[in-house]
């Protein structure tokens, strides 16, 4: 336990959470723990109901939790107030959105560097030029979204997570949007930002095939942890999941 | 169809509220302009009512008559003939004067009263019509003796037995008199208006005021019982004299009534016009932008409407039928405010003029509300129109999809506003440079159409002008962040900045106008006038005719003074008839010696001579030879207040300036044809050395006398000029006011759309580490630059239209200069961003606390 603390970049402790009361009482998860290794890609994986999107938000603090602890590194995020979750955010965690939501009154390459804007920090230029020559987006910079197409708005989302190098990347459901081609592009490089830079991602998905792009995939039911896997491939994972007992919801 | 919109219109009650409270305010303005006519003239009325409540009859000078040289009076043997007739129960003749000035005991200064009439009367004994009765003290029995209304009294701070001082119309000087008494009116009430009145010995009145005993104004009667008004009137007809008419005390109250009614009406309606006129026009804007926000966010719903077979008709209709509702719910909620706005004036303004008006609850005619309602809805109606076309233009294919918003091309709004704006502007110059006096219709339509034009232009001009104004205010990531949202909907800013922009306009304009008018006032009599001191009289009692002001004699007093080097009187009349049309504007003067008036004030002879000028010579301004075809050598019949007409010989012309514009100056011997004999301004120049400061204290004791006269210096003089502007300046910065609230709730209302179509990239922004106070600061700045960049354009509009207008005033020799009051105008932006801050605040908030998850979660 004590070793692994350093290798962990996010960790939950039995983990409740817990939606209404009484007779509307739904619970969402059920005393999860898992940690969640530095420089590694990880899916979560699981049908619709089985709290991963819940999970992956109260580990990124989006959302509060009824019961547990969340650790992101060395700092606990549950007990942060809005300040202290918002510098979490800011210095820690990067977040990429099956609905891309860039700024469409910026620029790619403003996008790209909004959260260090914000933080109000110097983008390191080796690695701005880095990210940029990964996500290929090449003379379409100066573009604003709405002349980009969905594929090129994921990669600006991918690049503006990346640069500010946070502990965590939080994917959630990142192809959702996308034809198969540039899905499997924006999955090849995160994958590609996981081995050559080390970098942690944590994706929520159930796509069997995206999940096949992660190091680990981490399977929930019913708001508890049923089983995972290393080095998946997307036969594996699509098996596993029929074993689940449970529909997979036409993906 | 009416079922589904009424619910959605329910579900989007904030925000119509907006809109409804701007037709709130212009309703509230306009019904509460005829409610407080209406309440006071009830007043009044009632008042009237009672000072003649045992008038049958009353004998008075016809209007015609009443100006006439001598005025008609009745003897006494007149009135006893009336007290005579079969049916007239008692007689009482008529001896009243206005302008009976007392001074107060205390500190010598004269009583005013707020536009209330300074009454004095003569008096035998009991009133046999019981309006006064005496209440302590008794009633005058000497010709040193008077009694007062206990108004008066306590005005004056006169107790019975006190020696008080009393100014005299007619022989134009002031007197002192003991106070026998003291009188209450009807219903022990101190005074019916806030006059004051002063009866005296009816023999001394009638000598002072009529140059001789047995002489009276007029007559009341009463009847016995079974003896109606007309009755009586009719009895009384064939002795009443020429110049005099008989009529019934019912009528008599009727027609006071309605010179009460005109009067106030005139005064309500321009002191409330222009607010409900600026609320409503600003107001159109609101509802304008509220619709079209209401649309934009029903376009799903509109689309589903269509989808399910509903014609383009009953789409427009329903947004429509919105509006109406709208316009019904705001105009009632107006026409009560307005109720309350109207009584609460009533009573304000009763309580201004120190009057003690009966009460006559709410008076609430059919006019008001009848207008409040169409006033209202047609307003929201029209503001909503387009909004409504546009909701029938959405696709019913946009049910299945998200809401596109394409970024409409400008060029064609653009090219309307230009074809506006342009000959907008080409007729405001033309009108304004027209020759024969400003043609005001097309005036109004010139600034209207460039007005209307600007505001087309306007979204084209967001980007450049409001861009420009984000790099100031656009702070950190936040403050750009916001300018740029500012900037992402060209119309949308336009329209919301549009509302601010009417007012700041207006209110520039008028600045300018001000600051021109008291740069050149300033300049001109710094320049032009060599008196040290100048001696002047508040014509607010009335206008000057030669019966208000002081006499030669004090002015002969000043001139023998140590220290004075000239005193110049100006003797003045503006009820003329001058070549068998009005007057000059600036009235017609009189002096005892030109060529010293000349001097004094640097009058530059254009044409012919500025020398004393002969008992039949005149002279006048360029401005007024000109427009009237005057030239040196013409004989002009002119006719005075009285004596006749008569020709004078124009002799000279002088330079126009400012204070000597629209004028014409005639020789003291022109006096006796005034109605009175006193001088209405003095000027007084000092001898080399000379200390104002001690001989002014020796004008004043002069002047005490002279309870409408002021004395000052030359800066006194310039105030009388610019207090005129002060006061104007003071209602159209109310004005601003009104329309930065309205204009306020339109920029709520466009931050509360923006915030709510933004919900997802707020919620992104605070994922990637945006912080709430950065947000906060983000919907700040975005309500700023939209404040300010409406400010802005309102004050290069009003700025231009301005100094135009000033320009054309110069043309005319009204003004000489033209003054840009910087300040102002600096600290109009400051407002803008003060309006801007607090229209964001609840937005901002709203922003900020935004749930993050809620905001990005899909689903």
């Amino acid at each position: 336990m004590t070793t692994t603390t350093t290798n962990v970049a996010a960790r939950a402790t039995d983990l409740w959470k817990v939606y209404g009361s009484g007779e509307a009482q739904v619970i969402a998860l059920r005393g999860v723990s898992v940690d969640l290794e530095r420089g590694r890609f990880t899916a979560i994986m699981g049908p619709s109901g089985s709290g991963k999107s819940t999970l992956m938000h109260c580990l990124a603090g989006l959302d509060t939790v009824t019961r547990g602890q969340v650790f992101i590194g060395e700092t606990q995020v549950t007990g942060l107030g809005d300040a202290g979750l918002t510098r979490l955010r800011r210095d820690k965690v990067g977040f990429i959105f099956q609905q891309f939501n860039l700024l469409p009154t910026l620029t790619a390459q403003e996008n790209i560097l909004l959260p260090l804007s914000i933080a109000g920090r110097k983008p390191d230029d080796d690695w701005y030029k880095t990210v940029i020559e990964t996500v290929n987006l090449g003379d379409r910079l100066g573009h604003r979204p709405s002349q980009l197409s969905g594929g090129q708005q994921q990669r600006v989302a991918c690049a503006r997570a990346l640069v500010a190098r946070p502990e965590v990347i939080f994917a959630d459901e990142p192809t959702g949007n996308l034809d198969s081609r540039s899905g499997a592009e924006v999955l090849g490089f995160l994958r590609n930002s996981v081995r050559e830079y080390g970098q942690t991602i944590v994706m929520v998905t159930h796509d069997p095939n995206a999940a096949s792009y992660a190091d680990r995939v981490i399977f929930l039911g019913d708001g508890q942890i049923v089983d995972e896997m290393t080095e998946p491939t997307a036969e594996a994972v699509l098996d596993k999941l029929k074993g689940l007992d449970v529909g997979v919801g036409g993906a | 169809m009416l079922r589904a919109s009424l619910k959605s219109l329910l579900s989007r009650k904030l925000r119509l509220t907006l809109a409804i409270v701007a037709i709130v305010l212009g309703v509230s303005f306009l019904s509460g302009a005829f409610v407080l006519s209406d309440s006071l003239t009830a007043r009044f009325e009632k008042l009237l009512r009672s000072i003649n409540q045992n008038v049958a009859v009353q004998v008075m000078p016809t209007e015609e008559a009443a100006d006439d040289d001598p005025r008609p009076l009745l003897t006494q043997q007149q009135v006893d003939a009336l007290a005579q007739v079969p049916g007239v129960a008692a007689a009482q003749g008529d001896v009243t004067a206005l302008g009976v000035v007392p001074f107060d005991v205390r500190d010598g200064k004269p009583v005013t009263t707020q536009g209330a009439p300074q009454i004095g009367g003569g008096v035998t004994g009991d009133d046999p019509f019981a309006l006064v009765s005496v209440a302590e003290g008794r009633w005058p029995t000497a010709e040193t003796e008077v009694t007062i209304s206990r108004y008066t009294a306590e005005q004056a701070h006169a107790a019975v037995g006190d020696r008080l001082k009393v100014y005299l119309p007619e022989v134009n000087e002031a007197r002192e008199f003991t106070v026998a008494g003291i009188v209450a009116f009807e219903g022990d009430r101190d005074s019916l208006a806030g006059e004051t009145l002063i009866l005296f010995q009816e023999a001394f009145a009638q000598r002072t005021f009529y140059g001789a005993e047995g002489r009276f104004s007029g007559a009341y009667l009463s009847t016995e019982p079974g003896v109606t008004q007309e009755e009586l009137r009719d009895r009384v007809a064939p002795l009443v004299p020429a110049g005099f008419e008989a009529k019934t005390g019912e009528q008599a109250n009727e027609d006071a009534a309605n010179d009460v009614q005109e009067g106030l009406s005139a005064v309500t309606t321009y002191f409330f016009g222009p607010f409900a006129i600026v609320a409503l026009l600003v107001g159109i804007f609101l509802i304008f932008n509220t619709f079209n926000i209401l649309v934009a966010q029903r376009a799903q719903e509109l689309a589903l409407f269509r989808a399910m077979g509903a014609s383009w008709g009953q789409v427009t209709s329903s947004v429509l039928v919105e509006a109406v509702l709208v316009g019904v719910v705001g105009s009632t909620v107006g026409l009560l405010a307005g109720i309350g706005l109207g009584l609460a004036g009533s009573s304000a303004l009763t309580a201004f003029i120190g009057a003690q008006l009966p009460g006559a609850g709410i008076q609430v005619g059919a006019t008001p509300i009848i207008l409040a309602y169409v006033v209202g809805v047609l307003v929201t109606v029209i503001a909503a129109f387009v909004p409504a076309v546009r909701a029938s233009a959405v696709p019913p294919l946009a049910a299945m999809r998200d809401i596109a918003r394409p970024d409409k091309p400008l060029l064609g709004l653009s090219i309307a506003g230009a074809v506006l704006a342009v000959p907008g502007a080409v007729l405001t110059g033309a009108a304004l440079t027209g020759i024969g006096g400003l043609t005001l219709p097309a005036l109004l339509i010139g600034v209207l159409l460039f007005f209307l034009g600007v505001t087309l232009l306007s979204p084209l001009l967001t980007r450049p002008l409001a861009g420009l104004i984000g790099r100031a205010v656009g702070w950190g990531v936040s403050g750009r962040l916001g300018v740029r949202n500012a900037l992402r909907n060209p119309r949308r800013t336009a329209v919301t900045a549009a509302a601010l922009m009417i007012g700041v306009t207006l209110v520039s304009t008028a600045s300018v106008l001000a600051a021109s008018f008291n740069k050149t006032i300033d300049e001109a009599i710094s320049s032009t006038i060599g008196a040290e001191i100048v001696i002047q009289t508040n014509s607010t009692q009335g206008p000057p005719d030669g019966t208000i002001g002081f006499s030669s004699e004090a002015v002969d007093e000043v001139r023998a003074l140590p220290g004075v080097d000239q005193a110049v009187p100006f003797y003045l009349t503006v009820d003329a008839r001058v070549d068998d049309g009005s007057p000059p504007f600036g009235g017609v003067f009189a002096v005892d010696d030109l060529a010293v008036a000349r001097d004094m004030f640097a009058l530059k002879a254009t044409e012919g001579d500025l020398r004393t000028l002969g008992p039949d010579e005149f002279v006048a301004d360029q401005n007024t030879a000109d427009s009237r075809g005057w030239s040196v050598g013409d004989t002009v019949p002119v006719e005075l207040n009285k004596g006749g007409e008569r020709p004078y010989r124009l002799v000279g012309v002088y330079e126009a300036t400012p204070i000597w514009t629209d004028t014409m100056i005639l020789p003291r011997a022109a006096v006796s044809n005034f109605n009175g004999p006193l001088a209405f301004q003095a000027y007084v120049s000092l001898d080399d050395g000379a200390d104002p400061g001690t001989v002014m204290p020796e004008v004043e004791r002069i002047m005490s006398d002279y309870p409408l006269v002021t004395v000052g210096d030359r800066s006194s003089l310039i105030d009388q000029f610019t207090n005129f502007t002060d006061i104007a300046l003071g209602i159209i910065s109310v004005l601003l006011g009104v329309a930065i609230v309205i204009a306020l709730l339109g920029i709520l209302n466009t931050l509360l759309l923006s915030i709510y179509e933004r919900t997802r990239e707020l919620g992104m922004l605070r994922a990637v580490g945006l912080s709430r106070g950065g947000v906060t600061r983000m919907v700040g700045t975005e309500s700023v630059v939209m404040a300010v960049f409406g400010c802005v354009l309102g004050i290069v509009m009003g700025v231009a239209l301005g100094v135009a207008i000033a320009a054309a005033l110069i043309d005319r020799d009204f003004l000489t200069t033209i003054a840009i009051p910087w300040i102002s105008l600096i600290v109009f932006v400051l407002i803008a961003v003060v309006a801007g801050v607090l229209a964001a605040l609840w937005p901002a908030r709203r922003a900020a606390r935004l749930n993050v998850l809620a905001a990005i979660a899909y689903e």
